[in-house]
């Protein structure tokens, strides 16, 4: 359950965040190296600006979270713990995808993430995102000549397989 | 009658049969895609981007037209039959139409619908032909400094229009500037906040943003979700079609909201939010029936749904005559644009006329190819709505790391991905609009040549903004979108439950 007063923390969060991100923009804005200065506008000024505008924004979202209004009065449900496994699941496509494929590892993707919405069908659910991933691998690669990747542990087994032969 | 000739010129590129199948399969899948719940135009168009890779540009513009206009009638399906909008515009529909579908008359509400949407998508793509080369006359006298004002404003209305609080609109908008400011620097060859990452010298690519913030986002945001949450699906049953009482309710609905819809959606106004809640308080305030409102009145639906696609043809207005995108789904046809190398713009309809008239005349045929589609086959589409809600959300995230990664063909944009997708679900938690974000990441970097090329011409003299008329009047106009509600709800400020109007 996370309550009007987590959710008030969330705002201040956001409001730290945009805050921090004007900063952020602003110390790399003065740290880049000066140009010639043959135009009468550098790379500086805008960027300038836009670090104003988020540290401003911050402050005031920070004003906001502390007393004015905030979304959903009387909180909001969350399932955490579902979130963080999509979220995961997504970390682990990246970690996997170019050693194993995108087979594999968008199989997994599929497997996870329907099990965060509490499907519990294991093997059904590999099924249709093996599926799923085939399918998008075929028209993509072969249909559309675009690259998933097929995973460099495969291509090393085709290639040491070939190489032997 | 030069317009005329164009157009001509257009339906002949539109109408060989290998565009029309191209503009076939756009609708289709656009229909298809837009049905599924969660599912906006603007995702739509961002992941089926890659597919049209490897088409010659006008074909794959007639497609995203087709898949443009074909995720509006999808995206009403859902609102009305499920009561979960996939976007903005179809807010107002969700209300009655999901109200009429309780009743029984779902089928009514989606016919309704579909031949209000077909009736404002045409006049609209008719007043879209005749607005485009005026803008295109206007856009002629515009220098940089006009470029750039008219940036700020579309800037401001979107940010200004959407959401319930301005800070955190401005947020979003600025979440999006910054992110556009990363990648090499165009008049100086200088790197930017690139973090020494080689990949993001090209800068972060706007469907990645989009996708993470659409898909990434809400997938963790209705996980988060799904088991407070119980989805009402009401099956269509009895008859199917309209009643003579239905269609006298509907057509002046459906005209009204074409006139709303169309001039809001052509002006930098903010898409489709304002006309289609127009729509609606004008059809309740001119109904013989105001109580029937919010219970399932037929208007309720005809108008906001016409006015809706009215304004999704207004969008392309400033599209293509100005390269000014309005809303988040304009923002990612912009994208697509540039990665063909083409600047939509006044030049683009000296350039390639074939291309742009291609396009324009495609929407007349995308909307009859709709109605075909969606009348009769409305059973079909609801099929889409049953699929169960853990392989709905695995596939968009099969589909939205797919998009992410053919993108560049590297992990860095799926770490990107990541990075938005968790921001969009912080977004979505804190009710932070998400569609300011979008168009200033793609507007930002377009402002700001704009507006150093207005400084370089005069020599730093930032006085240009000013004694220009027309870029010093729309610089006002979006000052005063910005000051009018501050002032308002300050002087509201005894009266702090008023200034909530939650969605």
């Amino acid at each position: 359950m996370t309550t009007e007063r987590s959710l008030r923390r969330g705002e201040i969060v956001l409001g730290l965040g945009v805050l921090a991100l004007g900063l952020f923009v602003a110390i790399q804005t003065w740290s880049m190296p000066e140009t010639v200065a043959t135009a009468a506008v550098g790379p500086k000024l805008f960027p300038g600006l836009v670090a104003t505008g988020l540290i401003v924004v911050g402050l005031s979202l920070l004003r906001e979270a502390l007393a004015g209004h905030i979304a959903h009065d009387g909180g909001l449900e969350l399932d955490w713990p579902a979130a963080a496994l999509v979220a995961g699941a997504l970390v682990l496509q990246i970690l996997l995808l170019e050693a194993v494929g995108w087979i594999p590892a968008g199989t997994l993707l599929f497997m996870l993430v329907a099990r965060a919405f509490g499907s519990r069908r294991h093997v059904l659910n590999a099924v249709f995102g093996l599926a799923l991933t085939v399918l998008t691998f075929a028209v993509f690669d072969y249909g559309l000549d675009l690259n998933l990747p097929t995973g460099s542990l495969f291509e090393r087994l085709l290639g040491s397989g070939e190489a032997t032969e | 009658m030069e317009t005329l000739a164009a157009l001509g010129h257009g339906f002949s590129v539109a109408l060989t049969p290998y565009n029309l199948l191209w503009s076939a399969v756009g609708v289709t899948v656009g229909t298809a895609i837009g049905v599924l719940p969660g599912i906006g135009p603007a995702l739509t168009v961002a992941l089926l981007l890659p597919v049209t890779y490897n088409l010659e540009p006008t074909s794959a513009f007639i497609m995203f037209a087709g898949i443009y206009y074909g995720a509006m009638y999808g995206g009403s399906t859902t609102s009305i039959l499920l009561n979960t909008p996939g976007e903005s515009g179809s807010i107002v529909t969700a209300l009655d139409g999901h109200a009429m579908a309780k009743k029984g008359r779902g089928a009514q509400a989606l016919a309704t619908a579909a031949i209000g949407s077909f009736v404002a998508g045409t006049i609209a793509t008719g007043a879209l032909t005749f607005v485009a080369p005026l803008m295109v006359k206007l856009a002629l006298m515009f220098g940089p400094a006009e470029y750039f004002a008219l940036m700020v404003l579309a800037l401001t209305t979107v940010t200004a229009v959407l959401g319930d609080s301005l800070p955190r609109g401005l947020a979003s908008l600025f979440i999006g500037l910054a992110l556009g400011l990363v990648g090499i620097d165009l008049q100086t060859g200088q790197a930017r906040f690139t973090l020494g990452i080689a990949e993001l010298l090209d800068g972060i690519d706007v469907v990645v943003v989009a996708v993470g913030l659409f898909a990434v986002g809400e997938t963790l945001f209705a996980v988060s979700r799904h088991r407070f949450e119980k989805e009402e699906m009401y099956a269509l049953k009895g008859s199917k079609w309209m009643s003579r009482e239905d269609w006298s309710r509907s057509w002046k609905p459906w005209l009204r909201g074409t006139l709303l819809g169309f001039p809001i959606g052509a002006l930098p106004a903010g898409g489709s939010e304002i006309p289609t809640f127009l729509s609606y308080l004008t059809e309740k305030r001119l109904s013989k029936h105001p109580e029937e409102f919010g219970h399932g009145a037929i208007e309720a639906v005809a108008g906001p749904e016409a006015a809706n696609n009215a304004s999704a043809a207004g969008v392309l207005a400033p599209l293509l005559a100005l390269g000014l995108p309005t809303s988040a789904t304009a923002a990612i046809m912009l994208a697509a644009f540039q990665q063909y190398g083409i600047q939509p713009g006044p030049l683009l309809f000296d350039s390639n006329p074939t291309l742009v008239w291609g396009l324009i005349a495609s929407l007349y045929i995308g909307n009859v190819l709709l109605l075909v589609l969606n009348l009769p086959m409305a059973g079909v589409w609801v099929k889409l709505l049953e699929i169960p809600r853990p392989w709905l959300y695995a596939g968009i995230l099969i589909f939205a790391t797919m998009g992410a990664y053919t993108l560049n063909n590297n992990l860095v944009d799926l770490v990107i991905l990541w990075v938005i997708g968790l921001l969009g679900f912080g977004m979505r938690v804190l009710n932070v609009p998400v569609a300011p974000c979008v168009v200033g990441l793609i507007l930002g970097p377009l402002a700001e040549q704009q507006f150093r090329r207005a400084l370089t011409i005069s020599q730093g003299d930032l006085s240009v903004f000013v004694t220009h008329p027309i870029a010093l009047s729309l610089l006002v106009i979006a000052a005063l979108l910005v000051l009018i509600p501050v002032i308002l709800r300050s002087r509201r400020a005894g009266d702090p439950e008023g200034t909530a109007i939650s969605h």
